[in-house]
C-alpha cells in the first residue's frame, strides 16, 4: 500500500512542483523592476546583471524542480527549490510596487541562501546529513541566519539605515527600534555569511578529496560550483565589511554579482547533471532487473551488477558453509578483495547466513541495488549463483582429486620401475655374473657346464623379461626424451604397424605426457586386440590442448576403454571414442 | 688396452673390471659417477671407457652426456655405454655427434668376455658396436610397406650386421664369406633401400639406423 501512496503522491507532484516553481519564476520576472533609477535591484542596473540573476535562479530551480521528481534525490531537489527561492529573495525585497510585508519578510530571510547550499552540499548525495555533527554546523548556520534576519527585520528600521537602498520606506515587522543592535546584528550576518562560506569551501573540498574516483566523478559537479558559490558569496561578505555602503553600480559589486550568479548557474546545471545520472542509474537498474528474470547466464552476475550499478571493478564471492571459505562465481578462490582506498565490501545475507560478499566502491552503497526494490531479486540471483558456484568448487575439487590420484599412481609407476631396475635387475645381473664364474670353473665337467650355461640363459631371459615389464610399468625413455622419442620407440616394438604421422616435439607436464603416452599405448593394445594391422597416431598441440588422435583397420571397438577416460578426465581432458577411432584432448597449458 | 670403468653398483663394475683383467686388459681407473668418469679419463687418457647409462646424480642419461663429452674432448678414447634399455634414441644420440669408437650394449652381454672383448677391440679398430638386440628390434619392427622385404635373406643378415657397426672384413669374417661378396652386398642393399650414404663411410651405421627408425 506505502508503494500506491508513494506513486499517487509523485503524481501530484509531478504537476504541482512544476507549476509552482514555473509560477514563482514567472512572478520574481514580472516583479523585477528594472526601470528604477536609483536601482533597488541588481537586475536594474544592467542587462548583463539581470540576464545573470534570472539564469542563475531558474537554473536552479529548474534542477531543483528535476531533482525533487526522482525518488532518490528529491530531498536534495527540495534544498535546491528552497535555495532558488532565497536566490531571488533580493529581487523581492527591490521589488519597488510590492507590498511592504512582502518585501520585509524576503529581507528577513535573505540570508538563508548560503545555509540552504551548505545544507544541500552536506546532505550528498541522498538528501540526508549523515552525522551528528554534520548535523550540528548546519542547525547552528540556520539559527544564525535566523537570528540576524528575524533581529534585523524585527529592530532595525530601514529609514535610518545609511546603507539602505533596496527597501528603505518602512518596517511593518518593526516591533522595537534598536538601530544599535540591527547594526551590530548586520555585522553579525555578514561574519556568518563568511562563516557558512568558509565551511561550505572546507566541507565541499574534503568531500572532494576523500571520495573515491567513481563518487568523485558523481559529486564533482555539485561539489565544484559549490566551491565557487562559497568563494563569491565570501567575496560578497568582504567587499560589505570594507564598504557597508553597497552600490550595485559600482564595478566591485556588480562583478562580484555576477560571479555569484554563475556560481550558483554551475551548481544548478551540477544538480540537474547529478539527476540525469540518476536516471541512467535508474535504467541501468531496470536493466538489471530484466537481466535478472532473464536469468543471467552462470557467473555473469557480477557481470551484470557491475553494468547496472556503473562500478566496472565490482565483485562477488560466494559462501561455502560447509567448507567455511569464499569461493568466485567460477568455484575457483576467489580474487582477493582489496578494501580501503575507496573499496568497501557488503556482506549479503539470507535469513541470517551468509550467502555472498560484494565488493564495490564505497561511494556505491548510496546507490547500491542491494538497498533498492530489487534487492529481492538481486538477492536471489545471488543465492542461485551461490549454488552453482559451490557445485563448480565441488567439481573442482573433485577433477583435483582425481588428477592427485592419477598422479599418485604415475609416481608409484615411475617409483616401481626404478626399483626393479636399480634393485631385481641388479641382482640378476649379479646372478649371471656368478653363473658366468661357476661357468668358467667347472670347465672340465661338461654336465656341469651345460647346466650352467642353461641358468644363464634362464638369467638373461629373466632380465629381458623385467626389462620389458620396467618398460611397460613406466617408459624411462618418456620423462628423459619426452613424447616423440617415447612413441617411436612404443611404434617400434608394437605388434602391428604403427604410423606415427605427426608427433609434436615439445615437452609438456609429466602428468600430461603420460596420458598421452598411454592413450596411444592403449589404443595400440586395442587395435591388436581386434585384429588391427595398422594404427595412425597424431598428437599436436592446439589451443593449450593436447591432441591425440587414432585411427585403426581392426574390427569395430567394443570397449570404452573407461580407465583411460578416467585418466584424461582426472586432467579435464575429454575423449570421443568411435568404432575405429579415438580422439582425445588434454588440457596442456 | 688401458680401460676406465664407470659404474654406480659396485657389484657390476667389480664384476667388469675382474672380467677385463682375465682377459689381460688394464684397469687404470674406476668411477662411480660422471665427473669421476671425466676426471679419471683425463689423467689416464686411456683406451676405452666402459660406462654406465644411468648414474648418480640424476640416475637418468648421465653416462650418455659423459660419454658425448669424452668423445668430443679425448678422440683417442672409445666409450662403449652399457644400457638395461632398448632403446634407439639413445643409441641414434651416441652416435648422432660421434659416429665412430662408440658403443651402446645391454648390461648382461659384458658379462660375456667374448662380446665385451670384441667390442673393445672394435673401438680401438675405430668401428661402432650397437646391441645385436636393438639392431633386431629395428629390424622387426611392424611396417605397413616393409623396405626389408625389397632384401633377399642374405642381404638382410649383411643389413644387421652393418647396423651392429661391424666393418665388411669382421662381416666377412662372421659369415665365411669374401670381403668383396659382402661390399657388393652392401651396395645393393644402400640401393634398394635408397640410402645416399657412403656405404664404405664411418656414418653408414648412423644412416642405417635412423633409416630403420624413421620409415613406418
Amino acid at each position: 500500500m506505502d508503494g500506491y501512496n508513494r506513486i499517487a503522491r509523485r503524481g501530484v507532484a509531478t504537476v504541482a512542483v512544476p507549476a509552482l516553481a514555473g509560477a514563482y519564476a514567472t512572478a520574481v520576472v514580472a516583479a523585477t523592476d528594472v526601470a528604477v533609477d536609483p536601482p533597488t535591484t541588481y537586475a536594474a542596473v544592467s542587462l548583463t546583471a539581470h540576464a545573470a540573476d534570472v539564469a542563475a535562479g531558474v537554473a536552479l530551480l529548474v534542477a531543483g524542480v528535476a531533482a525533487w521528481l526522482e525518488p532518490r534525490t528529491g530531498r536534495l531537489g527540495a534544498l535546491a527549490v528552497l535555495a532558488a527561492a532565497a536566490w531571488f529573495l533580493p529581487d523581492w525585497e527591490g521589488w519597488s510596487g510590492g507590498p511592504a510585508l512582502a518585501r520585509s519578510v524576503a529581507a528577513a530571510l535573505a540570508p538563508l541562501l548560503l545555509v540552504v547550499v551548505l545544507h544541500l552540499v552536506t546532505a550528498l548525495p541522498r538528501g540526508r546529513i549523515p552525522s551528528r555533527p554534520a548535523l550540528a554546523v548546519v542547525a547552528a548556520a540556520y539559527a544564525l541566519a535566523g537570528v540576524v534576519g528575524v533581529g534585523r527585520a524585527t529592530l532595525g528600521d530601514p529609514l535610518l539605515e545609511g546603507s539602505c537602498w533596496r527597501y528603505c520606506v518602512g518596517n511593518p515587522l518593526l516591533v522595537h527600534r534598536a538601530q544599535g543592535v540591527a547594526e551590530a546584528l548586520d555585522k553579525l550576518g555578514l561574519w556568518t555569511a563568511l562563516a557558512v562560506a568558509v565551511v561550505l569551501a572546507a566541507t565541499s573540498w574534503r568531500r572532494l578529496g576523500i571520495a573515491s574516483a567513481a563518487a568523485r566523478r558523481r559529486l564533482a559537479p555539485v561539489l565544484a560550483p559549490a566551491v565557487a558559490v562559497a568563494a563569491a558569496d565570501a567575496a560578497y561578505a568582504i567587499a560589505l565589511l570594507r564598504t557597508p555602503l553597497e552600490d550595485p553600480r559600482t564595478k566591485v559589486f556588480a562583478t562580484i554579482f555576477v560571479l555569484r550568479s554563475l556560481a550558483l548557474f554551475a551548481l544548478g546545471a551540477g544538480l540537474a547533471y547529478t539527476v540525469v545520472r540518476a536516471r541512467r542509474v535508474d535504467a541501468a537498474i531496470a536493466h538489471l532487473g530484466r537481466a535478472l528474470g532473464e536469468a543471467p547466464p552462470p557467473g555473469r552476475l557480477a557481470e551484470t551488477l557491475a553494468r547496472a550499478t556503473g562500478d566496472p571493478t565490482l565483485d562477488v564471492a560466494y559462501w561455502l558453509p560447509d567448507e567455511q571459505r569464499y569461493v568466485g562465481p567460477d568455484g575457483h578462490p576467489p580474487t582477493e578483495f582489496a578494501t580501503g582506498g575507496g573499496r568497501a565490501v557488503t556482506q549479503v545475507t539470507r535469513s541470517g547466513r551468509p550467502v555472498a560478499a560484494v565488493a564495490h566502491d564505497a561511494a556505491l552503497v548510496e546507490w547500491s541495488p542491494l538497498d533498492l526494490e530489487l534487492a529481492p531479486a538481486v538477492r536471489l540471483a545471488l543465492e542461485n549463483e551461490r549454488l552453482q558456484a559451490e557445485a563448480l568448487a565441488q567439481l573442482h575439487g573433485l577433477r583435483e582429486s582425481r588428477a592427485r590420484v592419477v598422479e599418485a599412481r604415475d609416481d608409484e609407476r615411475r617409483r616401481l620401475e626404478r626399483d626393479l631396475h636399480d634393485g631385481a635387475q641388479q641382482r640378476l645381473l649379479a646372478l649371471s655374473y656368478d653363473l658366468r664364474l661357476a661357468h668358467a670353473a667347472a670347465d672340465a665337467n661338461g654336465d656341469l657346464a651345460a647346466i650352467l650355461a642353461a641358468a644363464q640363459e634362464e638369467a638373461h631371459g629373466a632380465i629381458a623379461d623385467l626389462r620389458e615389464l620396467a618398460h611397460g610399468i613406466f617408459p624411462a625413455i618418456l620423462a628423459e626424451a619426452g613424447l616423440a622419442r617415447a612413441l617411436t620407440t612404443l611404434a617400434e616394438s608394437a605388434p602391428l604397424a604403427v604410423e606415427l604421422e605427426e608427433i609434436t616435439a615439445a615437452r609438456h607436464p609429466d602428468a600430461v605426457e603420460t596420458a598421452a603416452y598411454l592413450t596411444v599405448a592403449e589404443a595400440i593394445a586395442d587395435a591388436d586386440a581386434r585384429g588391427g594391422s595398422v594404427v595412425t597416431a597424431r598428437v599436436g598441440a592446439r589451443d593449450g590442448r593436447l591432441v591425440v588422435e587414432l585411427a585403426d583397420d581392426g574390427a569395430p571397438r567394443r570397449s570404452d576403454l573407461v580407465h583411460l577416460a578416467d585418466r584424461i578426465g582426472a586432467l579435464g581432458g575429454s575423449i570421443e571414442l568411435d568404432a575405429r577411432t579415438l580422439r582425445a584432448e588434454i588440457p596442456c597449458a | 688396452l688401458r680401460v676406465v670403468v664407470a659404474d654406480d653398483v659396485m657389484l657390476t663394475r667389480e664384476g667388469i673390471v675382474r672380467l677385463l683383467r682375465e682377459a689381460g686388459f688394464e684397469v687404470v681407473g674406476e668411477a662411480e659417477n660422471g665427473t669421476e668418469l671425466l676426471r679419471q679419463v683425463r689423467m689416464h687418457q686411456p683406451d676405452a671407457a666402459i660406462v654406465d647409462i644411468r648414474m648418480p646424480p640424476t640416475h637418468t642419461d648421465e653416462g650418455l652426456a659423459a660419454a658425448q663429452a669424452i668423445r668430443a674432448d679425448h678422440p683417442a678414447t672409445g666409450v662403449l655405454i652399457l644400457s638395461s634399455y632398448v632403446e634407439p634414441s639413445y643409441a641414434l644420440r651416441l652416435l648422432e655427434e660421434h659416429p665412430e669408437r662408440v658403443g651402446y650394449l645391454l648390461k648382461e652381454r659384458v658379462f660375456d668376455v667374448a662380446i665385451l672383448v670384441d667390442a673393445l677391440r672394435r673401438l680401438a679398430d675405430r668401428e661402432t658396436v650397437i646391441d645385436p638386440t636393438i639392431v633386431s628390434h629395428l629390424l622387426g619392427r611392424r611396417r605397413r610397406f616393409d623396405p626389408l622385404e625389397e632384401l633377399t635373406e642374405r642381404e638382410r643378415e649383411v643389413l644387421s650386421l652393418v647396423a651392429e657397426g661391424l666393418s665388411n672384413g669382421a662381416i666377412a669374417d662372421r659369415l665365411y664369406v669374401a670381403q668383396r661378396t659382402v661390399e657388393a652386398h652392401v651396395k645393393q642393399i644402400f640401393m634398394k633401400l635408397g640410402l645416399d650414404a657412403d656405404p664404405s663411410s664411418n656414418r653408414r651405421v648412423l644412416a642405417v639406423l635412423a633409416h630403420l627408425r624413421i620409415r613406418a
